[in-house]
């Protein structure tokens, strides 16, 4: 790819390509939210517990996404961090209505933001606080509360409520990961550059 | 200089694969590229078929760095690339067993398989089976299930082949399938129907209740597919031929009615089956053979080489059937295809008559440099057979022999000559002569070390025998002068045997020798040193113990003693009898019926049966003070076949106690034996020392118990001893299907056929390769001679082969082979005794009414001699 192209993917000619993380636990709703961010044209598949991972692609009005849809279970947790390298963003999704689990979630959201492929980078991160349309579901500001996400200081973030199963909050999300994407990845290319 | 370059640069220009020199730390880089987005189809494309190449080219490649290219590879995922995504499938079957947590393709590759695209289906169904495993497997049976009755025929095939490798690993799971299985093997598709056939087959393999009636609903139903007829066939044969079912069974009609198949596949293999059946009639076999002999006119070759080729093979056992063809044969013998001609020749050289020998030969001498190796093989097989048949006839072979070792030809193609020519010596006492010059004359220019030593060696035995033993000493030392070094020493081995024989040349083998004490190398000097000495000493004892007839100890064991030796040095000098005895390989007696069949024995090092009863017995601590493991038995069986339990008893002699190990199979899917051992009483002054009792026996899993008993010290004459065993255990039912016992047992008893220890059981096989030495070594000091009188037998073969079983000793000089029409034969039998005593038996016997037998038995311990005679007497 020569720097024209570079160049012209910078003004926005082109739609940019960007590699996303789906990560967060098992049940927590992650395939549910991509199925619903892809373009809709396979509804009512049933939705079963990812082994490994899969990957979706769909696009929003100036972007397109490579979503790695990893899966949650906590034998596979370990094989998240093969795909941290490459990526431009994290999507994390929380069950907002497991409060048992929440402190297992913080575990897994620290030992992620510590990696050392992740802690240098200034990627944007995307929080879902899932199932809020459950009756004894947390807000999400008691969800962030719970995940001191305050602590986070050297990367943008921004955590949304929603409900994958209608599609409630996402669109909110992706606009907010779009902009914070676009902003990364135009960095991460001078950076690239400058090299 | 320049010219040089050139030529380098042809030759590596000349191989046209461009995969040749490649780096796989430089194709590892440039795996990185999967990395980056987005991606470039054709660039991965080849760097994964690189990665495929150095994965089949035996490149060895780290866990740490497989499993990165590995996740690497499964970012190519997000390509719709087809070729690309197909590539992928093959590297994740390639690399399934090296990296680690390949299962992290299985949602993508359930994903494929149950998609739209029909392309992706089967291969990912194939890459989905090979990185799951048995727990995993759960996950996935639901798509399995309905990709097995797919309409889709590639997909429905490679679900049934996954499943038929994954029934190798969990058995269980895939005979959940059964139903969605019989479902494809109605499928109008051929390939779907076989492979289903195959699946349900082998999920009911060790079941036979169920093949047959299986067998039972295809053979009526009937099948649209060639290759699941042909399966069938297959199953239906095995079936025959493990119930032992006679020709009347329906299965055999099946076989036979598809000999009328219009499918010349199905028919070949039913004519096939049929021929390869044990005990066939000749009016069974009628058809089959018609069938084949039509083929042998067929224009196609390939049905005319299966057909020349299946009557090769039953050409020996039932030559009177295969006579029938032999007019069809003739006519392929010019062939354009060298493969069919050669087979239909070396057919016809088996079914011919005598006379037909000579013409035949001439026919293939005519090609014999046109056809390739293999068959080359085929032929000298063929001929070594004949030579068996007619051996008036060894005057021609041999010299078809020596013409075909002149030729060029592979390691495997030469080594079937030589070994022709060995067996034809070996049967012919007459051709020995011309055999060995056409011998000498091979190893002048022979490249092959193990063939030249393999002569060298032969002709150290046989050579010193022949009228003129000094012509062979030019061929053998010009090894010495000539070869490389393991040649060189087996030539000094076999020059010391010429002299140790022949006084004559004694002093020229000695002259000889000194020359080889120069060697370069360490092997060659050593045994030219040692042979030297011996030599001089010029006494036949030492003769036939140092040169002659070499150790008879298990080389493994001796590495083991002597290591055991060093570790714990003691004032006392190493003692050999305490080395176990090498058991003689029962190939040898095989010699006789299949000469060819020898090249194939295993290697010498192996550890042989005896060794690895040893390690297992040392293992257990209860055995660990009774010396060296002496002999083991071969297996005796204590049970009825098909009983309940089957027990079979190894009876391993140490120089002063029995163990008995019994190995019990416990048939019964409802209990759980435990505390399994096997009471024994001797009917002597044995004593029962120790019982050794299987913990568990669940149901067939094999498992082993032991007796320990002490020989009488006191009586070293009472060497054989009837034991009666009873089998002790305490049963617990359990359930046949889940396999849980109850919790309480009861004992109980089971009586087992009564065990007799003989004297074969103290004596150990030992070949003595010159025996005449060897019995002078022994000397005549405690020799005794006795007369018998053998009623019951009439004929010297059956005396013979009666001896030789009673006191389990060697035959030595092919003695156990009587000449036909012969009156008088001398058997010669070697043996070590418990306690390491040599032992040899001189048996002279003579055929009147019934057969008379004078026995000289020399030893050197008295005691022995009074055994042996006692026990035949």
């Amino acid at each position: 790819m020569g720097l024209l192209d570079k160049l012209s993917g910078w003004l926005g000619l082109r739609k940019k390509e960007v590699n996303v993380l789906c990560l967060g636990l098992d049940n927590s709703g992650k395939t549910t939210i991509i199925n619903q961010l892809k373009p809709a044209n396979t509804p009512g598949q049933e939705v079963v517990p990812t082994i490994g991972f899969n990957i979706e692609k769909f696009k929003s009005s100036s972007l397109s996404f490579t979503v790695f849809d990893m899966s949650g279970q906590s034998r596979y947790r370990n094989l998240w961090e093969h795909y941290y390298k490459e990526s431009h963003a994290i999507i994390f999704v929380i069950d907002s209505s497991d409060k048992l689990r929440m402190v297992v979630a913080k575990e897994e959201l620290d030992t992620l933001l510590s990696h050392e492929d992740i802690c240098s980078k200034k990627l944007p991160v995307l929080f879902f606080a899932n199932k809020m349309d459950l009756h004894d579901a947390m807000s999400s500001v008691k969800v962030s509360q719970m995940l001191c996400l305050e602590t986070i200081k050297d990367k943008p973030w921004h955590i949304c409520a929603s409900n994958a199963i209608e599609g409630e909050g996402l669109k909110e999300g992706v606009d907010w990961l779009q902009g914070n994407a676009r902003a990364f990845i135009m960095l991460y290319y001078c950076h690239c550059v400058v090299k | 200089m320049i010219k040089k370059f050139d030529k380098k640069d042809e030759e590596s220009g000349s191989g046209s694969n461009p995969f040749q020199h490649l780096e796989k730390s430089a194709v590892l880089q440039e795996a990185r590229i999967f990395n980056e987005t987005p991606i470039n189809p054709r660039r991965c494309l080849h760097i994964l078929t690189k990665i495929i190449y150095l994965l089949n080219q035996g490149e060895h490649f780290g866990t740490t760095e497989a499993t990165e290219a590995f996740f690497a590879m499964t970012r190519l995922f997000q390509s719709n690339d087809q070729t690309l995504r197909r590539m992928c499938y093959l590297t994740i079957k390639e690399m399934a067993n090296i990296s680690e947590d390949v299962i992290i393709v299985t949602s993508s590759l359930t994903k494929d398989m149950t998609g739209k695209d029909d392309v992706y289906r089967g291969p990912a169904i194939r890459a989905l089976c090979r990185i799951t495993d048995t727990t995993m497997l759960q996950a996935i049976e639901r798509y399995m299930k309905q990709a097995i009755v797919d309409k889709v025929p590639s997909v429905s095939s490679s679900a049934l082949v996954s499943s038929l490798h994954m029934v190798k690993m969990s058995y269980d799971v895939v005979k959940r399938w059964v139903n969605e299985a019989q479902e494809a093997a109605s499928s109008d598709n051929i390939m779907v129907q076989y492979h289903a056939l195959g699946l349900l087959y082998h999920l009911r393999k060790n079941d036979r209740l169920a093949v047959t009636k299986m067998l039972n609903k295809f053979t009526k139903s009937g099948l649209k597919s060639p290759f699941a007829y042909c399966m069938l066939i297959r199953i239906a044969s095995k079936l025959l031929d493990e119930t032992e079912g006679g020709h009347d069974s329906p299965l055999f009609d099946f076989i036979e009615s598809c000999l009328r198949n219009k499918n010349e596949m199905v028919v070949y293999e039913a004519a096939s089956a049929i021929v390869h059946m044990p005990n066939c009639t000749a009016r069974e076999l009628a058809p089959a053979v018609s069938v084949l002999q039509l083929f042998c006119s067929s224009p196609k070759a390939a049905l005319r080489y299966a057909a020349v080729r299946t009557l090769n093979k039953v050409a020996m056992k039932h030559p009177s059937a295969v006579t029938a063809c032999n007019l069809d044969l003739e006519n392929l013998i010019t062939d354009s295809n060298r493969s069919i001609a050669t087979l239909a020749i070396t057919t016809l050289l088996k079914t011919g008559s005598e006379s037909s020998v000579d013409r035949l030969m001439k026919q293939i001498s005519s090609f014999v440099s046109e056809i390739s190796d293999e068959f080359k093989v085929v032929v000298v097989q063929a001929i070594s057979a004949l030579c068996q048949k007619y051996p008036r006839k060894h005057s021609v072979m041999m010299n078809f022999l020596s013409n075909m070792l002149r030729d060029d030809g592979g390691f495997e193609y030469k080594r079937a000559i030589v070994d022709c020519i060995i067996s034809i010596i070996e049967e012919n006492p007459e051709s020995k002569e011309t055999g060995l010059a056409h011998l000498c004359e091979f190893i002048e220019d022979c490249e092959h070390t193990v063939l030249a030593t393999k002569i060298l060696h032969l002709l150290g035995k046989e050579g010193p025998r022949t009228p003129q033993p000094s012509k062979y000493i030019r061929f053998i030392f010009n090894r010495v002068v000539l070869e490389s070094e393991a040649v060189r020493a087996a030539a000094v081995s076999a020059l010391a045997k010429f002299g140790a024989q022949n006084d004559d040349l004694l002093p020229s083998v000695l002259v000889l020798m000194q020359r080889c004490m120069m060697d370069s190398d360490d092997e060659v000097r050593d045994r030219a040193t040692f042979y030297m000495n011996v030599l001089q000493q010029k006494q036949k004892a030492l003769n036939a113990a140092y040169i002659f007839n070499g150790l008879s100890v298990s080389i493994p064991g001796l590495e083991k003693s002597l290591h055991q030796y060093t570790l714990d040095p003691s004032e006392k000098p190493f003692d050999m009898k305490t080395v176990p005895l090498a058991t003689t390989p029962i190939t040898e007696q095989k010699t006789e019926i299949a000469p060819v069949a020898t090249s194939k024995l295993p290697e010498k090092l192996a550890p042989s049966r005896q060794d690895i009863y040893q390690e297992q017995l040392a293992a257990i601590p209860e055995f660990q003070g009774l010396g060296p493991l002496f002999k083991s038995a071969e297996p005796v069986q204590l049970t009825e076949a098909e009983t309940e339990y089957v027990v079979r008893c190894i009876k391993h002699t140490f120089s002063r106690h029995m163990v008995f190990q019994f190995d019990c199979t416990n048939t019964l899917n409802d209990q759980l034996l435990q505390k399994v051992l096997v009471q024994m009483e001797p009917s002597e002054s044995y004593e029962v020392l120790h019982y050794l009792p299987a913990a568990s026996l669940p149901y067939s899993q094999p498992g082993s118990c032991y007796t320990l008993v002490r020989l009488p010290d006191d009586d070293p004459t009472a060497v054989s001893c009837t034991f009666s065993c009873t089998m002790k255990y305490l049963v617990r039912d359990c359930d046949p299907n889940t396999g849980e016992p109850d919790d309480d047992g009861y004992d109980d008893e089971y009586v087992l056929e009564d065990l007799e220890v003989t004297v074969a059981d103290h004596i150990q096989k030992v070949l003595k390769p010159n025996f005449g030495a060897a019995w002078e070594e022994v000397g005549d000091e405690f020799e005794k001679e006795e007369t018998f009188a053998l009623a019951s037998v009439r004929t010297l073969d059956e005396a013979v082969k009666n001896i030789v079983s009673f006191l389990g000793m060697q035959p030595c000089e092919r003695s156990d082979k009587v000449p036909e029409n012969k009156n008088s034969h001398i058997l010669f039998l070697a043996g070590v005794f418990r306690g390491g005593h040599d032992t040899l038996v001189r048996a002279r016997l003579a055929l009147a009414d019934g057969v008379t037998m004078q026995v000289t038995v020399r030893s050197d311990e008295e005691t022995v001699v009074d055994v042996i005679l006692a026990s035949v007497g």
